[in-house]
């Protein structure tokens, strides 16, 4: 199973970098105020469609 | 709520307090200079009115549009908006504005920094458990071939690689994730004692060597077999258990902050010549007039004079319900008024009103050492001697039967004996049961009551304040038969809502509201009034009201009221017993508690009082030394004895029984010597306590009783070689999961 | 009053949304056609016409290679470019990037498209594609990787939707995964040798091949499911918190799931054990998923009865509970004994195929597709409801004919008589799958015309809709 000397390190730094990646995410403040966040989609697109007429104004 | 405030003149003058850059540091922080040298500020504020998270939303936008403001995040949890914002475009008012404008409140916090520091311990335990968790995993993955496969199946070399794998992914647990129990065991040392971090940190410290040694030279004296797995696991568990008791502690910290509001930076205060001034609550003084708008916190215990409103007093029952306030009401510091701007006058500031007291006592409970968790203290230091002592000896015995089991052996016996159940039974339960206390407005005040209000088998409470509501009650006693007899009432009451005197106020605010015209008040008379028919009023002394006729003979009536010099209705000011007073009695009685009933009252009034309630031992006409004397003959039986009071002269009666309940209305002295306040005013709160104790005292027996089951049994099994360092790790880590989950049960 | 140039207001980039969404609607009726065409060949062989274009060995990797990258590929991207700009609240990310993702991708689509027929094969599983088509799929993901990742570095808003979280890690594990597996030694233009040998090469493959399942085909459709079931049910995700919880645990356990497709090979025995263990322990967190995705219509079934698109998502819901259960038992060395090399492997990939990665796609696909066309719903809803219950009609055949057909291998292959001789011969197993085979391609051609009767659905949303810009909120209402 010489694969495993390709395949261990590997996984090892990959570890690393995940618990670099969770750091970031936990200082910049990805998961305060969970339940909040999982709303914000349903709230975006009120002013989703916009007719295309009516986004430039001409002069009169 | 979404009813915008009325503009009005003095909306600057609030404006000048809070945008007051001395004012600043309480919510506000200035940040260093940004790259293109804009002057950044980023301040707190504490949002009111949100009822959902959409709400959240709707102010972050409503932010967003104030020109100058470069960020803003509204946290629908904990209700509290951040705001970054340019110095040079704009200013705090114009922030509070914008959310005043988009239907909500909004006040600086000043919780911000007491919050901001356990964000900060939350956010690092956060880390440190995921790096654990996430490294036994893949540790775990890596060991796996060596324990399913059977022997010799497993190249030598490639076991190499995989131990050394381990090796690099255990890094991170032991530098970081294991920091905190390095650290703890170093100071304990530095103390010269041994704390519950130095097994652990000895353990963790051994088995990492050891498996390093181990991967380094498989033929050599640490043998083949390498147990970062277990090392990695066993921190993963231990953590969660640390984990779960700081979140014990944060939430018992939030729940006594929660009530705790804060105190405007500005009030505004009538002059004399009746305009109206702005200036701070430390300068207020009793008597002032005060207008409080609406969504400010009241900054002194006072009197409603003028509006209606409602007020949330979450700081005395721990629920948000809005109160009803109409003129003559009593508005608490500390309290949100909710309803509408009113004027108020000052009653009691600083550290007399029940707000200060409350956040003094509030402080000092959280700051205790409770006497049983220093005695599962004092005992742990020898436990733990005796647990490195089994450790060396095991090594030292073991290295002569089997010299390359020793060394993990030795691990076993450090890491699966703790006294981490010991050390974090008493605390966490009593913390939790504090925290679910609190949340129904009982205030424990010193933590070692729990444990003696377990034991209570003698009940002795005072009347006045205690039994009966703290001011007087009008009860219809006759009125005229061809009369409405509840119309009556609500007439007198009405009328009498516009005079301060006792006996008016008496009359309470229930009832409909009936229409004044020309009301007048006669001193040492009554109140007089014309009514929409034109009929004249009047409500007060027996004869003023007959007004020269002869009145009728109702003995025991304390305010008559009569119409147009005819009198109607006859009304005794009775004490009226508090509400909930008789079904906690009933349900303190019922659980074998006896009841007695001390009053400095004459003795008629007390038995009348306490018949009512269901007390067969009522004792009247009772001074001071005669109340402590009948403690300490009941103690001197043998009993033990709590008391409920809340006067000035309970104080020292308070003092001698086993464990006191004040009423959070009474005396700040009763308050002082008191181990519980009832911050309820109600009864009901001394059965919650009891009802509580029990169920802590229970739950630390458990956790004692498991704690030492557990060491019992592992321990001889660790000795004899039985338990592997994984199997030891595990047990331990569970252990003390399992009694902090245990103490959690109490917060439901 | 003023002019006020278009240019001046911020827009989303849809056009490679439209373009990808579209060419995955194609790419799925062809790769089912394919699909079907091998079926019919499995049952009767005269379907190969004896044309070796035709043939089934060449034709099957096409069929996966379209089904998992053409349209699955392409339904990806779709929404990957969809969900990341209206959950970051910003434009994509160098759009003429993005647009060349879209042309490399189908580029490299009709080069597979081409090439397998031919007979130009590595011969590894889901990486049949040959070297220069594999460094041009490099080509194409470093810039799909560039255009994601630049639009969540741009985004303003400071949270980072968990459904983007998905699509990275998505992303990011293909290309790991790409790379190491398709190393190679090119001999000449279409043929390389693999830069692994024998049962280390194995390994490697299936290190890849189930990843590719894992990431793929699972993490990105999370990616998918997170967005687009909340949106169309109206209601947030039933526990954001678990959404988190549950991505970091799938992201725990990836890795050694692998050997479990070796199990009985020649690879070791220890191997195949941790594959079958932590196969096993993967199913909590698929399942964490599916409970979340499932339960965010908590409160509201009654929308199920009258919304075919969320009919679509929730079942599709459904059967990825059910095939991530079903791969781990499959994973239990015992049960694989009787599962390996049988139909039942093939049932339950498409359990997962049709009813997983299909209905989410079709109920997604469906969600989109008239609103990048000033619609706000497809030209006929009761035509998705036909869809939705041909499809679902089409899996159940599909798949209880392969149960039954593997279960039924399986035992006739290790029957032993007395003497220790087999039972059965081979042809006689291959016989007794025939009515199987049949039922198969039944369930496969009902699929397929759902999948027709969606394409036209979609040609008349477009056609009865117009392409319009969508101006991203001028406010960033969430900072």
């Amino acid at each position: 199973m010489d694969i495993l000397y390709l395949l261990i390190p590997l996984s090892a730094v990959l570890v690393l970098a995940v618990i670099g990646l969770f750091g970031w995410a936990l200082n910049s403040g990805q998961f305060d105020d969970l339940e909040h966040e999982g709303e914000r989609i349903l709230d975006a697109d009120a002013h989703e469609m916009v007719d295309a007429p009516d986004f430039c104004q001409t002069q009169t | 709520m979404s009813t915008a405030l009325p503009a009005s003149p003095d909306q600057r003058t609030d404006a000048a307090v809070i945008d007051d850059p001395r004012e600043f540091a309480a919510f506000t922080r200035l940040l260093p200079d940004a790259a293109n040298g804009e002057r950044l500020a980023e301040s707190s504020l504490r949002i009111g009115g949100m009822h959902c998270a959409t709400c959240a939303l709707v102010i972050e936008t409503a932010l967003h549009e104030v020109p100058g403001v470069v960020d803003a995040s509204v946290n629908a949890a904990a209700q509290v908006a951040r705001v970054r914002w340019d110095a040079a475009q704009t200013r705090p008012s114009a922030l509070v504005r914008a959310i005043e404008r988009a239907g909500y409140t909004a006040v600086p916090d000043t919780l911000a920094e007491a919050r901001a520091l356990r964000a900060t311990e939350q956010r690092t335990m956060l880390w440190r458990l995921f790096v654990a968790a996430f490294c036994s995993m893949q540790i775990m993955m890596m060991a796996t071939p060596s324990y399913v496969s059977a022997p010799g199946e497993l190249a030598p070399d490639l076991a190499q690689l995989l131990a050394w794998g381990s090796w690099l992914v255990a890094l991170p647990v032991l530098l970081f994730s294991a920091a905190p129990f390095f650290r703890g065991a170093w100071s304990a040392l530095a103390r010269g004692r041994i704390g519950m971090d130095v097994p652990v940190a000895l353990g963790i410290g051994v088995a990492f060597v050891a498996s390093t040694g181990a991967a380094l030279d498989p033929g050599g004296r640490f043998g083949s077999t390498v147990y970062f797995d277990s090392l990695a696991m066993f921190v993963t568990f231990l953590l969660a258990g640390r984990a779960l008791e700081m979140r014990a502690r944060h939430r018992a910290a939030e729940q006594l902050e929660v009530g705790a509001g804060r105190l405007p930076d500005g009030v505004q205060r009538r002059c004399a010549d009746g305009s109206f001034e702005t200036i701070g609550p430390r300068g207020l003084a009793a008597g002032d007039v005060v207008r409080v708008p609406l969504g400010q916190v009241f900054a002194a215990d006072g009197l409603l004079l003028e509006g209606r409103t409602s007020a949330d007093e979450a700081l005395l029952s721990g629920e948000s319900h809005p109160v009803p306030k109409v003129a003559g009401d009593t508005l608490v510091a500390g309290s949100i008024n909710l309803g509408g701007p009113v004027l108020m006058r000052i009653v009691r500031v600083g550290a007399d009103t029940r707000y200060e007291a409350i956040v003094a006592l509030m402080r000092e409970a959280t700051a205790q050492r409770p006497a049983s968790s220093r005695l599962a203290d004092r005992i742990a230091g020898p436990f733990l001697l005796g647990v490195l002592a089994l450790a060396g000896i095991a090594a030292a015995a073991w290295h002569v039967i089997a010299p390359e089991r020793a060394v993990w052996i030795a691990v076993s016996v450090l890491v699966v004996t703790c006294p981490c159940a010991l050390s974090l039974a008493v605390p966490t339960a009593l913390l939790s049961a504090s925290g679910a206390l609190a949340r129904s407005g009982v205030l424990l005040r010193h933590l070692d009551a729990l444990e003696r209000l377990s034991h209570i088998d003698h009940l002795f409470l005072d009347k006045t304040g205690t039994l009966t509501e703290s001011h007087l009650t009008c009860r219809t006693l006759a009125a005229c038969d061809a009369c409405d007899t509840a119309w009556l009432g609500d007439v007198a009451a009405s009328l009498a809502a516009w005079s301060q005197h006792p006996l008016a106020r008496a009359f309470g605010t229930a009832g409909a509201r009936i229409e004044w015209q020309a009301v007048s008040e006669h001193v040492g008379a009554g109140m007089e009034g014309r009514d929409a028919a034109g009929r004249i009023w009047r409500v007060g002394s027996k004869d003023w009201v007959a007004g020269g006729a002869q009145p009728p003979n109702e003995r025991g009536a304390a305010v008559w009221l009569g119409c147009d010099g005819i009198t109607l209705a006859a009304f005794e000011a009775a004490e009226q017993p508090r509400a909930e007073s008789a079904a906690a009695l009933r349900a303190l009685a019922g659980e074998g508690l006896r009841l007695s009933l001390l009053s400095g009252d004459r003795v008629e009034a007390a038995q009348g009082v306490g018949r009512a309630l269901g007390i067969d031992d009522c004792r009247g006409a009772m001074r001071p030394e005669d109340k402590l004397a009948a403690i300490r003959d009941a103690q001197a039986c043998g009993e033990r004895v709590a008391m409920v009071g809340d006067g000035v002269n309970d104080a020292p009666v308070l003092a001698q029984a086993n464990v006191a309940f004040a009423m959070a209305e009474g005396a700040a002295i009763a308050k002082a010597q008191a181990d519980i306040v009832l911050l309820g005013n109600s009864l009901q709160g001394v059965a919650a306590a009891r009802a509580m104790a029990r169920r802590t005292m229970r739950v630390i027996r458990q956790n004692i009783t498991w704690a030492l089951l557990y060491n019992l049994v592992s321990v001889p099994l660790a000795l004899a070689g039985l338990l592997p360092p994984w199997a030891a790790g595990l047990g331990m880590a569970t252990s003390s999961l399992l009694v902090v989950l245990n103490s959690l049960r109490l917060s439901r | 009053m003023s002019v006020r140039p278009a240019e001046a207001l911020p827009v989303y980039e849809d056009a490679p949304v439209r373009w990808f969404a579209l060419a995955a609607v194609l790419w799925g009726v062809v790769g089912m056609s394919v699909g079907v065409l091998i079926a019919a060949q499995l049952t009767w062989p005269e379907f190969n016409f004896g044309i070796p274009w035709l043939s089934y060995g060449r034709l099957r990797p096409l069929h996966t290679n379209a089904v998992i990258f053409a349209f699955g590929g392409c339904a990806l991207m779709a929404t990957s470019y969809h969900v990341v700009q209206r959950t970051c609240q910003t434009r994509l990310f160098l759009p003429a990037l993005a647009k060349f993702t879209f042309w490399g991708w189908q580029a490299v689509i009709v080069a597979a498209a081409i090439t397998l027929p031919l007979g130009f094969t590595q011969g590894k599983e889901y990486a049949e594609l040959e070297w220069p088509i594999d460094l041009l799929i490099a080509v194409v993901w470093v810039a799909y990787a560039i255009v994601f990742f630049g639009t969540v570095g741009t985004r303003r808003v400071r949270h980072i939707y968990v459904a983007n979280w998905f699509f990275g890690a998505f992303i990011i594990a293909v290309a790991l995964l790409h790379i190491v597996n398709s190393a190679a030694v090119p001999v000449t233009l279409w043929k390389s040798y693999s830069a692994y040998a024998g049962v280390q090469d194995a390994m490697v493959e299936w290190w890849y091949g189930h990843n590719a399942v894992g990431f793929f085909l699972t993490a990105g459709f999370l990616g998918m499911m997170y967005y687009y079931v909340p949106k169309q049910a109206e209601r947030p995700v039933y526990s954001y918190r678990l959404s988190i919880v549950h991505f970091w645990a799938l992201i725990f356990t990836y890795m050694w799931a692998g050997p479990h497709h070796l199990h009985y090979t020649a690879l070791p025995d220890w191997a195949q054990s941790i594959g079958m263990l932590f196969s096993l322990i993967l199913l909590a967190p698929s399942w964490g998923g599916m409970i979340n995705g499932v339960m965010t219509l908590s409160g509201a079934w009654h929308k199920l009865r009258d919304d075919p698109i969320l009919k679509f998502l929730i079942v599709s819901l459904s059967f990825y509970g059910m095939s991530t259960f079903e791969g781990p038992m499959m994973s239990i060395k015992t049960v694989n004994s009787l599962s390996h090399y049988t139909d039942w492997t093939i049932g339950h990939v498409h359990s997962g195929a049709l009813g997983w990665v299909g209905l989410i796609t079709m109920g997604s696909l469906y969600h989109l597709i008239p609103r990048l066309f000033g619609r706000r719903e497809m030209y006929s809803t009761k035509a998705i409801e036909l869809h939705f219950w041909i499809a679902t009609v089409g899996i159940v055949l599909y798949i209880a004919a392969m149960w039954i057909a593997g279960v039924m291998q399986g035992l006739m292959w290790r029957a032993t008589n007395p003497d220790g001789t087999l039972v059965y011969t081979f042809v006689e197993s291959v016989k007794a799958t025939y009515p199987f085979y049949v039922v198969r391609l039944i369930g496969g051609l009902i699929y397929l015309s759902g999948m027709l009767l969606m394409a036209w659905n979609v040609i008349k949303t477009v056609g009865a809709g117009q392409v319009e810009t969508v101006r991203i909120p001028l406010l960033p209402a969430h900072a």
